[in-house]
């Protein structure tokens, strides 16, 4: 076992004790909640919800918000906070449109730009968090006001359409009545899982953010987990931007405006702590399937969009104080 | 940024030269701007085009920015700090249009219901022990819903139709249109006395009173504090409630500047809340707060936004142009904090 194995103390589970641990944790909640919000939906819904075209609607809007709420988790890991990932997808899909449109570059070049930029801005974050050694939310918080003007200064107000019909009609595809995208976010969401769970870069990654003196001593360097997990949350917000250009057919500078707040719902309630060293994959996946439910509701029983804001709000503090019950009990019963 | 440090660092604040203050650096700054801005448009000193909502807008946003600072001080964020100004317009709209309240009454009411909201996220905060960022964030999203489906509710639309009597003067008129005999006061809009007055309380709060003090301490060590007998539960729920009243007023103000108690008020106040504590000195761990510092931050953003408006920048350019001065204002005083380490000067 390597050192920074033994310091993130990640539940290396007993196999002999797996199945109970698996009952107990907080994945195993959420993911009972998430089927039975689904079988109760479907029931309330008169089985409207497992029609192809509503089942459909469901996952590919499910695409951005899980990738974006992985993008906000891979920097939870070293306990920052990346405040530009909302605005830095819109400025990636507005640059990505615009190499398309203006430029004439063709999508299979366009694609990887956007991955590109939005990889680079984050490692522009990491670097101006390195160097200036200011708190990671202040510097996310310069970068996005920063970001957000580029992005509006890419074409002003104006909507871009009609950039690729190929991208486009990937966005609409289906495979087995699975949407494309949203297959891209699940092999996007197991590549996050690989890296953190297999790679030392991603062991790296949490060793710094469980205690960074202990990963100090153990040889990880600090500078370089945190450079990794803003460039790579970047990258994030790069694939969720190429995702917004696939299923949606126009791109304007708004996009974006709606995502930050939903990017720290996910690992919240996906029991991500915020002090870094613990990550999710498949818990902000699934809480991030619990908000589409929430939204699917308000759509399907015509309710004011607003209750949507109100419930997840209550979900999120309902996780809290769940996962404060929960660790108070296990600490008495241990 | 040792405005309001906790006592401990007892060093002599004689061996602090000139340019190891962040404030003066400020001021420096300010004038220059605002020298820059009247020699490339001289219209910027027009007098009621331009420093006259200068002024309001500044009372406003110092108010925002003090919001934000009280849980500052404590090492605590406050995520709806926007959505607490929101909730105050309504709860004043409200009395207002069933009971018609006077201007004090409604301004009260809005305060007092806004440090209700800050002193429940203080309240779940202690009681959980989770991050103040997680609470005032899922604080944020309820009540994003809960002030648009009240106002759905309570209101023919998204605003109150009436306001109190007093709403249009603090608008429109200025001291110089109050005079008493042949004297009349100085152009300064009727808001700058409120955010002075909160200014002014905030700042002997945390320089002078027990409670600010102790507030600052548990920001400092929370352990330390509480091993010295501070109520250290209480102090953060005070420091929360004290967060609410101020975004309560900082919302009251905006909408007297607005002319309406409306849903959208408050809706930007997040981020000028952190850029004025942030740009004044004041840090993100807690435990230390600048009002003054504050106040001259929220000063340069403002005199920065009418600038630039006046030179007829996009609202696209003008947030480029913030985030670049907040991120090299920030390098700069990081610099500054090197050097004098290196002279073995407390920055």
């Amino acid at each position: 076992m390597t050192a920074a194995e033994t310091l993130t103390a990640q539940p290396v589970a007993a196999p002999r004790r797996g199945w109970r641990r698996t009952v107990r944790g907080s994945e195993f909640t959420l993911v009972t909640i998430a089927l039975i919000g689904f079988v109760a939906l479907t029931v309330a819904t008169d089985g409207n919800m497992l029609t192809a075209g509503t089942l459909a609607a469901f996952f590919r809007f499910l695409a951005v918000p899980m990738v974006i709420g992985l993008a906000q988790m891979t920097v939870l890991a070293i306990g920052q906070m990346n405040l530009s990932v909302g605005v830095l997808t819109g400025f990636c899909a507005m640059v990505s449109a615009w190499l398309m449109l203006a430029a004439g570059w063709p999508a299979v070049l366009a694609v990887p730009g956007a991955l590109l930029l939005g990889a680079l801005v984050g490692l522009v974050n990491g670097i101006l968090v390195v160097r200036t050694r200011i708190n990671a939310f202040i510097v996310t918080l310069a970068t996005m006001t920063i970001v957000d003007g580029l992005r509006y200064g890419v074409n002003g107000p104006r909507t871009y359409q009609d950039y690729s019909p190929g991208l486009q009609r990937l966005g609409q595809a289906s495979v087995l009545g699975i949407p494309v995208v949203f297959i891209v976010a699940v092999l996007v969401a197991v590549a996050v899982w690989l890296f953190f769970a297999r790679t030392v870069a991603g062991r790296h990654l949490l060793a710094s953010g469980g205690s960074p003196f202990a990963a100090r001593l153990s040889g990880v360097s600090n500078d370089r987990s945190i450079l990794v997990a803003h460039t790579v949350s970047g990258l994030l917000a790069g694939v969720a931007a190429v995702l917004t250009l696939a299923q949606s057919g126009s791109v304007n500078a708004t996009i974006g405006d709606d995502l930050l707040l939903p990017s720290f719902a996910a690992p919240i309630i996906g029991g991500v702590a915020l002090a870094g060293g613990v990550v999710s994959v498949l818990g902000t996946s699934v809480a991030a399937f619990i908000v589409r439910l929430v939204d699917v509701t308000q759509a399907q029983f015509g309710i004011n969009r607003r209750w949507v804001d109100l419930i997840v709000g209550a979900v999120v503090l309902g996780a809290v104080l769940v996962g404060a019950v929960r660790q108070r009990l296990s600490r008495r019963s241990s | 940024m040792t405005d309001a440090a906790p006592p401990a660092t007892s060093a002599p604040p004689r061996s602090l030269p000139l340019w190891a203050n962040p404030r003066i650096g400020l001021v420096v700054l300010l004038t220059a701007l605002v020298a820059l801005f009247a020699t490339l448009r001289p219209g910027f000193l027009n007098t009621y085009l331009t420093l006259v909502p200068l002024q309001a807008d500044i009372s406003v946003y110092v108010v925002v920015g003090l919001a934000q600072l009280a849980v500052l001080s404590l090492g605590h964020m406050n995520m709806a700090v926007g959505r607490m100004a929101a909730f105050s317009a309504f709860a004043a709209g409200l009395v207002h249009d069933r009971f018609d309240v006077s201007l004090p009454v409604a301004l009260l009411a809005g305060m007092a219901a806004a440090g209700l909201l800050g002193a429940l996220a203080g309240l779940i905060i202690t009681a959980t022990g989770v991050n103040s960022f997680v609470v005032t964030l899922a604080l944020d999203f309820a009540l994003i819903g809960l002030v648009s489906l009240l106002y759905a509710e309570f209101t023919p639309g998204v605003a109150f139709a009436g306001q109190p009597d007093g709403m249009a003067q603090m608008r429109a008129d200025t001291f110089a249109d109050y005079c008493v005999g042949d004297v009349c006061g100085p152009p300064i809009p009727l808001q700058v006395p409120f955010a002075l007055v909160a200014v002014l309380l905030v700042g002997l709060v945390f320089r002078w009173s027990r409670v600010g003090r102790e507030v600052l301490m548990v920001g400092a060590n929370e352990k330390a504090a509480k091993l010295s007998g501070i109520p250290v539960r209480a102090r953060i729920i005070q420091a929360h409630a004290l967060s609410g009243v101020l975004a309560g007023l900082a919302g009251f103000l905006l909408a007297a500047s607005n002319g309406a108690f409306s849903a959208s008020i408050g809706d930007g106040f997040l981020l000028p809340s952190f850029l004025a504590p942030v740009l004044g000195g004041t840090l993100l761990v807690g435990g230390a707060v600048s009002v003054l510092g504050t106040v001259l931050g929220t000063a340069i953003v403002q005199v920065i936004y009418k600038g630039l408006n006046l030179l007829q920048f996009q609202v696209d350019e003008l947030k480029l142009y913030i985030g670049l001065i907040l991120l090299l204002a920030l390098s700069l005083d990081r610099v500054r904090h090197v050097v004098a380490e290196k002279r073995g000067v407390p920055a």
